[in-house]
């Protein structure tokens, strides 16, 4: 299956804006940032946040067939 | 009136936003707006610079206008958020509550911000004299330029 990933912050600085990825069936968000930190191993540190179709999930939330999956730091604004 | 729920760049349209809570039956209107103060943690502030994730933002924040329906007897609720750079003393985020009476719109409006803050998809970047700092938890490590200022207090 294949999802659109975008990124914000300091992940976006670090990754891009977003791509495209194939995944195998059943893959979960936990699971699809820990192949992205093993690829990028600086961003380890990172504090990150996971949305799947514009809502917060959990990292045990399981992708489907073209979703749209966010990653970003904790949010800040406000004035 | 159409609904306000906004992300955008420039200066935002304060009147606009009153204008789309105004409701005959109410009696009290409470407008927060969030300006970039010109020094933070001891920094001296040049600018703020927004990002947001744009759809998802505008979602979040008409999912806490509901909640906010839900909670309090209020009318109508507008909010909108600056993204891009935002120069010291101008609004970054403006929120305006309509109610019956001014008790709710005040409670309201006090929630709904702090609720923004939380969890609606912006981020803010400071420029300092010095450098720039992604602001909030980013990261156990702070960048080198950030350090530097740090060290500089």
């Amino acid at each position: 299956m294949r999802v659109h990933l975008k990124y914000f912050a300091t992940l976006r600085e670090r990754l891009g804006t977003g791509e495209e990825r194939a995944l195998r069936a059943g893959t979960t968000v936990g699971a699809l940032w820990e192949s992205i930190v093993r690829e990028q191993p600086a961003i380890q540190r990172l504090h990150v946040r996971f949305a799947v179709n514009e809502r917060y999930v959990e990292p045990s939330h399981e992708l489907a067939e073209g979703d749209e999956v966010a990653f970003f730091p904790p949010v800040s604004g406000g004035g | 009136m159409a609904e306000v729920f906004e992300i955008g760049e420039g200066p935002i349209d304060v009147a606009r936003l009153l204008a789309a809570v105004g409701d005959p039956a109410t009696g009290a209107t409470v407008l927060f707006l969030g300006t970039t103060r010109n020094q933070n943690a001891g920094r001296r502030v040049t600018r703020l610079e927004y990002e947001a994730y744009d759809r998802m933002a505008r979602r979040e924040m008409r999912e806490l206008a509901r909640e906010a329906r839900r909670r309090w007897p209020v009318r109508r609720v507008a909010m909108v958020h600056r993204i891009g750079v935002v120069p010291v003393g101008e609004a970054s985020v403006a929120i305006a509550v309509s109610a019956g009476h001014r008790a709710e719109a005040f409670t309201a409006c006090h929630w709904l911000i702090d609720r923004l803050k939380e969890i609606v998809p912006i981020w803010k970047k400071e420029h300092f004299r010095g450098g720039t700092v992604w602001i909030g938890p980013q990261q156990g490590a702070p960048e080198p330029r950030r350090r530097r200022a740090q060290g500089g207090r």
